[in-house]
């Protein structure tokens, strides 16, 4: 027996570098930030917490860190790590709570500090075994898709460059974005290569944020809001670090397999979607996921990109997504919940896409030393 | 960097081999023992197979930026290397190359492995293999 989980807040900072503020202070603001925009809302309403952190700064630590920098003392709070899928499978997590009655009121935060201590992020990518990572850092696994995408469907590089250029285009004018800058595909071209065939223009930002989103039963979230958005379906999948050694090099199966699952609990397919905030860690990775998650055809990602704007018959990334936004681990697909639960309520600002009903979230993460061994889709519903 | 992380796949590392799932054909390389990583046979039923020092480019980058200790630019491929015997599938590695420039390389360019120190863990060298494209393909024996 179980019941409906409904999206009524949101709580977020500004994404940056944010050398000033400890793990504490970024908790605390998007917290602070999520009771003053939800009506009604009160600490002592939160019946359990999720927290989504990877913990990167090492100033994460567990449950006791958000109770800490909340005052939400004598909670049950989790901390749920799962790579770059960490801040959607924290909400997943949550909702799973309130659907399944152990929760009427769940908050999500996700955060990190990306900024403090960066040595550990490309070491442990570039030096752990002599064959499978040895000097393969993430700008090299997702550029390998890229070569190979190209050579085996034509995909231009200048197309790849456009989703950079796409997401930096709504980044200026998304508030909380890191890199408030637009930039051409000459200049997307013209940056320094950092694994050729991406240049830095390609790579998001290394970026400090947090961001807190509040899940709630249908009777509960009717007392906080006239307009909640329904959770409705979600797929998470965990493939084998190197499955059958990487044998799709222009996908990523692992989404494909928490699509499928998300549309069908949602009971809907990927021409139902209109609006998406999906994981654009490098422009290629989005590209690569107009396929995965069945926007267009195998092969035809390239060519999707031009119909992936914000006045696109499928946005994507309106908020500029990781690319201009910034990839601070835990908090991305917490804010990525909370861009679509925006959007879905027409209040997205001047990123606001034409009413959408539809709105789905899409994390890929890599394991210890593959790509796209963790996915999670989550699907969201207007109401 | 420790010395017993190396010592676990030296078999691998300095002599290719692979091993071979007798449930669905996949070759692990890096050497699997228990589980199959591709169809999920558990306990799986793994072979030593010899894989061939010739193999293809399946894709790559080049990657220039990178640890103090790792040379750049430093390209890297996904190659697939065939067994030694000519049957069965081939295993597929993530390879650093050596002697080899982003001009000579293209999905589908036929590359060899080639003995290498790679770094050092303290004053020991740890050895390993490399690919390369292969001398006699390079134009005007250029490098």
């Amino acid at each position: 027996m179980t019941r409906d989980a409904y999206v009524v807040g949101s709580g977020i900072i500004e994404f940056g570098e944010r050398y000033g503020d400890s793990f504490d202070d970024l908790l605390e603001a998007a917290y602070l930030d999520l009771l003053g925009s939800v009506d009604g809302l009160a600490p002592e309403d939160i019946d359990a917490a999720w927290y989504g952190t990877i913990d990167i700064a090492g100033e994460g630590s567990s449950g006791s860190a958000l109770a800490h920098a909340t005052g939400l003392f004598e909670t049950p709070i989790t901390r749920v790590e799962n790579a770059c899928a960490t801040g959607s499978d924290a909400f997943r997590n949550a909702s799973l709570a309130v659907q399944a009655g152990a929760a009427d009121v769940a908050l999500v935060i996700g955060a990190e500090k990306m900024l403090d201590d960066t040595a550990g992020l490309i070491g442990s990518a570039a030096l752990e075994r002599l064959w499978r990572g040895r000097g393969v850092t993430m700008p090299a696994y997702f550029g390998m898709r890229a070569t190979r995408h190209m050579a085996e469907y034509g995909t231009t590089r200048d197309q790849i460059a456009e989703v950079s250029v796409k997401n930096h285009a709504n980044g200026v004018k998304y508030p909380y974005a890191h890199q408030q800058f637009e930039c051409s595909v000459e200049d997307v071209r013209n940056s320094p290569t950092v694994s050729y065939p991406l240049n830095l223009y390609d790579c998001c930002p290394v970026t400090d944020g947090a961001c807190a989103v509040l899940l709630a039963s249908e009777e509960r979230a009717r007392e906080f809001t006239d307009a909640p958005v329904r959770h409705a379906g979600w797929g998470l999948s965990a493939d084998s670090f190197q499955r059958g050694s990487d044998l799709a090099l222009t996908n990523f199966p692992a989404t494909r397999q928490a699509a499928e699952r998300a549309y069908e609990r949602a009971g809907i397919t990927a021409a139902d979607v209109d609006v998406a905030e999906v994981h654009d860690c490098f422009s290629i990775t989005e590209l690569i996921t107009y396929e995965d998650l069945g926007f267009c055809a195998d092969g035809e990602g390239g060519a999707f990109v031009e119909r992936a704007t914000l006045d696109g018959d499928t946005p994507v990334n309106p908020s500029g997504g990781l690319l201009s936004k910034g990839h601070p681990i835990g908090a991305t697909g917490v804010a990525q919940v909370a861009e679509i639960f925006e959007q879905l309520r027409g209040e997205a600002g001047d990123v606001q896409v034409d009413a959408p009903a539809v709105g789905l979230q899409h994390n890929i993460g890599i394991g210890r030393n593959a790509t796209g061994a963790v996915s999670c889709v989550n699907v969201l519903e207007r109401t | 960097m420790s010395g017993p992380r190396y010592e676990r796949t030296k078999r691998q590392d300095q002599r290719l081999v692979g091993f071979e799932c007798q449930s669905c054909g996949w070759v692990s390389f890096p050497e699997e023992k228990r589980t199959c990583k591709r169809c999920g046979d558990a306990p799986a039923d793994f072979e030593a197979v010899q894989l061939a020092e010739r193999g293809t480019v399946e894709t790559f980058v080049v990657q220039q930026y990178l640890p103090e200790d790792i040379e750049t630019p430093q390209p890297v491929a996904v190659v697939s290397l065939p067994q030694a015997s000519g049957a069965g599938e081939a295993a597929r590695a993530y390879g650093l190359l050596t002697e080899t420039h982003l001009a000579e390389l293209d999905v589908g360019t036929e590359v060899e492995a080639r003995f290498r120190e790679l770094f050092s863990d303290g004053r020991r060298p740890i050895n390993s293999l490399k690919f390369a494209v292969p001398r006699a393909s390079k134009a005007g024996g250029e490098e």
